[in-house]
Parts: C-alpha cells; sequence; structure tokens
C-alpha cells in the first residue's frame, strides 16, 4: 500500500523539533481516501523522525509562512485527538 | 427609490457578462491551486471575472472569481454605466450613504433561496463544499474569502456585518483572525470570552455585490442598512436554521454556528492584503459549524488576496478613503477631495486641500491618524487644490517636488497598527505597533508671493486663447491622440 503523506507546519527552528518522542501536533492529510477531505487538520498525537523511512509515513515540513522544505520526515500517527467540547 | 442594481449574486453575474466582463469557464477547473492561479493572474492583468462551472471533485457546485476587483466592475454593481470615473462612483457613494439608512426587511423561509439546502447535524461538512487550495503554502483551503460574518452583540440589538477570512480546519470547524479593534473583534473579545460564552455566527458566501461592498465598509451605520442605502432599497433578510442571526435571502451559501471562547487554533498562512504573507501561523479565533444552508448549484465567491489588484484592495482603499472625505469634510476642512490607490494596498491617503492657513496638512494628518481607521493608513500625501488627487502622475510629481524632505515631513510614533505591515519588525507586529508619516506637499503660506515657484505645465503657462487654439487644431497638426 502506498505511503500516507501529512503535512505540518514547524514554526520554532527544524533543529527544535524533538524526534522520536509522542508528541501533539496539528496535521494536515495529503492523501485522503475522498480527494474532497484533502488538507483536512486533525490534532495528533505522533512520533516524527528526520529520516524519511523511519516510520510509516511521510510528513512533509513547512515553515511559518508556508515555505516548503525540500525533503520530506516521517511520522507514525499514534491517535487523532479531540480538542471540542463544543 | 431603488438603483438600477442587483437582488443576488446571479443577477450580478449576468450584468456582468453583458458588459463583457466575464469569462465562463466550461472546462474542468481544480479546486486546489488551479482555480486560486486563474483568479490571480485575473487580478494581476485586471481581466474578466472568471466564473467556473465545473469544479473538480465537487458536481454541482460552481465559483466565480475576482469579483469587484476592477472600478468598472463597481460601477456595474452600483448600476451605474460601466466606464463610469473613480470620482463619478466616488461621488455617487457619497450621496448614496449620506443620509437615512434603509431597515432591512424580513421574508419567509419559504421565499428565502438560500434555504433550497439544508444541512444540519453531520451533513452540515465543510468539506462537501468546495473551498479552494488559494495559493501554494496557505494554511488550510480559504473558503470564506469573499463573504461576511454575521453577529450580534451580546448586550445589545447592534448586529455586524464584517469580512474576516475563515480557513476550513476539520468538517465542522474554521478559524481566522479576528482583529482586536474590528467591531466583531471588540464584540467577541470584549464581551463574549470574558463570559466564556459562544458567539453564535453566520458566514454569508455568495451575496449581492453591494452587500460584500457594504461588509468590508469601514461605516459606523449596520452594514445591512449600509447595503439598503447603496441599494436605495430594503435588504431582504431570513432568519437562521439554528440561531437567531438573519442573513440574506438570496445568498449563495450560509454557514452557522458558533464562534468558541476558550479555544484558539493555528491557523494562516494566507496571502494579505498588503501582497504579501506577513502574519505567522498562530493560534486565531474558531468557528464551530452547526448547518449549512444554500441555493440549488450554489457559486462560492473566491477573492485571490496579493499583490494589486483584488477587490480588498480596490474597495477598502474606495471605503476607506471615502471615510476619511467625510470625517474631514465633518470638520469643515477645505478639501478638495480623499482618493487612495487600490495599489498602495491602503496605506496611502491622498487627500486635496484649499491651503487656506498654515498647519493644514497637519491638521489633516492629526485627524487622519487619530480616526478609529487609522491602523490600515501609515502614509498620508497632502497636496493642494493645484493637483489631481487621481492622477499618480501629478501627485508623485507633487510629492517629489513640493514636500521638502525635512520640514515636510512628520512622523508619528507609537501609533495603533496591524500585524501584517510587511515592513514592521517582528516585535512591532507581535503586538500591532504602527508608525504613520505626514508628507505635506504644500508650499508654506509665509513664502512671499513673488518667491513661489511657478508650475510650468500646459494649464498653467499660456494664456487661455492659446490654450484653446492648439486643443483646437491639435488633430489637424497631425495628432492622432
Ligand atoms: C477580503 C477581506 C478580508 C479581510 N479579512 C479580515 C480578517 O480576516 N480579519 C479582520 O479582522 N479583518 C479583515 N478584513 C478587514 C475587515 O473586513 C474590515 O475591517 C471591515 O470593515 C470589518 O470591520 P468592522 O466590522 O469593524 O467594520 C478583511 C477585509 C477584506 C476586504
Amino acid at each position: 500500500m502506498a505511503k500516507k503523506e501529512y503535512d505540518t507546519f514547524v514554526l520554532t527552528e527544524l533543529s527544535q523539533v524533538p524526534e522520536d518522542q509522542e508528541m501533539e501536533m496539528i496535521v494536515r492529510d495529503l492523501t485522503p481516501a475522498d480527494r474532497r477531505y484533502k488538507y483536512r487538520s486533525f490534532y495528533a498525537t505522533a512520533m516524527v523522525s528526520k529520516s524519511e523511512s523511519k516510520y510509516p509515513d511521510l510528513l512533509w515540513v513547512r515553515l511559518g509562512r508556508g515555505q516548503l522544505q525540500e525533503k520530506p520526515w516521517s511520522v507514525k500517527i499514534l491517535k487523532e485527538v479531540n480538542k471540542f467540547s463544543y | 427609490m431603488p438603483y438600477p442594481v442587483f437582488k443576488d449574486n446571479r443577477e450580478f453575474i449576468k450584468a456582468l457578462e453583458a458588459n463583457n466582463d466575464l469569462v465562463t469557464i466550461q472546462q474542468e477547473v481544480d479546486w486546489d491551486l488551479e482555480m486560486g492561479a486563474i483568479v490571480r493572474r485575473v487580478c494581476e492583468k485586471k481581466s474578466a471575472s472568471p466564473y467556473f462551472k465545473k469544479i473538480k471533485d465537487y458536481p454541482g457546485f460552481e465559483a466565480f472569481g475576482a469579483p469587484l476587483a476592477t472600478y468598472k466592475r463597481l460601477a456595474i454593481a452600483m448600476g451605474m454605466k460601466p466606464d463610469a470615473s473613480v470620482p463619478e462612483i466616488s461621488d455617487e457613494y457619497v450621496k448614496r450613504t449620506t443620509g437615512e439608512p434603509i431597515k432591512s426587511v424580513f421574508v419567509d423561509k419559504r421565499k428565502a433561496s438560500c434555504k433550497e439546502n439544508i444541512w444540519l447535524g453531520k451533513d452540515a461538512d465543510l468539506f462537501k463544499l468546495p473551498g479552494p487550495m488559494v495559493h501554494d503554502g496557505d494554511g488550510g483551503r480559504y473558503l470564506a474569502t469573499w463573504h461576511f460574518v454575521v453577529s450580534k452583540d451580546l448586550d445589545t440589538e447592534f448586529v455586524n456585518w464584517g469580512m474576516y477570512r475563515q480557513m476550513v480546519f476539520d468538517e465542522k470547524t474554521m478559524v481566522g483572525p479576528v482583529l482586536p479593534f474590528s467591531d466583531m473583534g471588540k464584540m467577541f473579545y470584549g464581551k463574549y470570552v470574558p463570559k466564556n460564552k459562544p458567539m453564535p455566527f453566520a458566514t454569508v458566501i455568495g451575496c449581492d455585490p453591494l452587500a460584500g461592498v457594504a461588509a468590508c465598509a469601514p461605516s459606523p451605520i449596520p452594514e445591512d442598512e449600509f447595503t439598503g442605502m447603496l441599494m436605495g432599497a430594503p435588504v431582504e433578510l431570513v432568519k437562521c436554521e439554528t440561531n437567531d442571526l438573519y442573513v440574506p435571502a438570496h445568498a449563495e451559501i450560509i454557514i452557522e454556528g458558533d464562534v468558541i471562547p476558550d479555544i484558539r487554533i493555528d491557523e494562516a498562512p494566507f496571502g494579505e492584503y498588503t501582497g504579501y504573507r506577513t502574519s505567522p501561523r498562530e493560534p486565531r479565533t474558531v468557528y464551530r459549524v452547526n448547518a449549512i444552508t444554500f441555493r440549488n448549484n450554489p457559486i462560492v465567491t473566491v477573492s485571490n488576496m496579493g499583490v494589486p489588484t483584488d477587490e480588498g484592495q480596490l474597495l477598502r482603499s474606495f471605503s476607506l478613503g471615502l471615510e476619511m472625505r467625510k470625517l474631514l469634510e465633518s470638520q469643515g476642512i477645505p478639501i478638495t477631495g480623499v482618493f487612495m490607490w487600490p495599489e498602495s494596498t491602503h496605506h496611502l491617503v491622498v487627500v486635496g486641500v484649499r491651503p487656506a492657513y498654515s498647519g493644514i496638512a497637519s491638521q489633516i494628518a492629526n485627524l487622519v491618524f487619530g480616526s478609529k481607521l487609522s491602523p490600515w493608513f501609515t502614509m498620508v500625501v497632502v497636496v493642494d487644490d493645484d493637483t489631481d488627487i487621481y492622477n499618480k502622475d501629478e501627485v508623485i510629481h507633487a510629492l517629489c517636488t513640493k514636500c521638502h524632505p525635512i520640514r515636510g515631513i512628520r512622523k508619528y510614533e507609537q501609533a495603533p497598527g496591524t500585524p501584517l505591515y510587511p515592513f514592521a519588525d517582528p516585535e512591532e507586529r507581535k503586538w500591532s505597533r504602527g508608525s504613520q508619516v505626514l508628507f505635506d506637499c504644500t508650499f508654506p503660506l509665509d513664502w512671499p508671493k513673488a518667491l513661489i515657484p511657478i508650475k510650468v505645465s500646459f494649464k498653467n503657462v499660456y494664456p487661455k486663447e492659446i490654450q484653446e487654439k492648439v486643443q483646437k487644431n491639435w488633430k489637424s497638426y497631425g495628432f492622432k491622440d
């Protein structure tokens, strides 16, 4: 099965992003089964690695003003986190 | 008396077509960047508005781009002749919006086309609407780029319509910036948030063109009544399905829900009115959706903010300038007019004045920079009544020859600003700190008359008879223009 692809915006120095640790982040789904849902965002508990091959899915990285970084990272999404009580 | 204007978006689209100002695109277009790129190019080339009949993944939905990105379209929207000049459109706008506000009327749901389809609960899913990915690198899909948000004050009957961009986060959530000095900002952050109460909202997409003009105009008159004044007839409103707000009955799409007081979500980046992505991705105001209602084959409006000229720049420059004109006239300042070029992204206010007394330029700048709207302006250029404020060449000439590089410039520091200024440093943006400047292009009144430079122009240095003779014979000399 083709890898799923996500992206995220990194607002700190890229070197400050912790690798191989569970953390909460917002990701966007770039490869949903129904294309109408492309770019759907969600909070996830996930682990990331700057190595493209370490985790099952690809994670593209953008900076605060949208600049896409050339090489993707990899990500393991552990669960989606719901933030809303409404 | 109603003006010959359009009751909805569809009538306006037809009028643009009749005036050769519409391109109907039958071939399928992708909502993911392609549609945005077309609208961007239209803005930069000042081409006709694109009307997209077939959107990838979204059969049955249509889109309409750059609805009001030129003065021609604004003139058509006002029911004026398409080649009306900017001063003519301005005078008409001031005439219609000075006087008695026109109260809206309420219509029965059965007569409201925005109720032709109603999605509630799980059906009210934002991804079922063709929100475009407008620019590559945007923080999300912006469903609301040319629209307005309706909200009501917590303690009074005051209702606001304002244009506040909205990005789709998930099926039920939108997010966007609401500046603290805007009417909705004061309402939500000043009243609902301290009481931890959700604020009902309704987003109106694809309204009639003049409601869009009113929603981004900075007038103190309630925007629905202001729309009525521009139309010369009451706006027809209908009640929402899930809250007590009222929305234009013939709009294309209505999104109903609550603005959430206790959570903020990262929004942006997005192309902004200055033509840059300046403000960072950061936590912003959250909208949760309860219902979506829409007309059959709804038409989503798409504005693409970027380098000039888009409708935000054009209309905000237009209405901010005219609001300043009303302010200066109300103070009895002998101005000849106020104009803001859309290319200045409404940072530059040009004021023409009869220099009747010393210090008049400073007085004008104090009023402009002291007004409620001052965060939107960074520069005031005051020219005398000899300069045509609508003529860029004349204003640049005046600026470069009459404004003393030291004495003619006055700086205003510690002013309120916005986080969107591209020139501001990161700390200034973070705290919305602004700074402003006056360029006084009038010659000082205390100079002896004999020492005042004489402008060397056709109009100024030839006797009237010679001017008339030359004009009369122009073609016979062999000139083609
Ligand atoms: C296309 C467009 C998008 C805008 N987006 C925002 C926005 O996201 N947030 C905001 O505070 N103002 C935004 N503005 C400016 C407001 O619409 C403007 O201040 C308007 O007058 C509403 O403010 P008011 O309700 O305080 O009069 C936008 C204007 C335009 C033309």
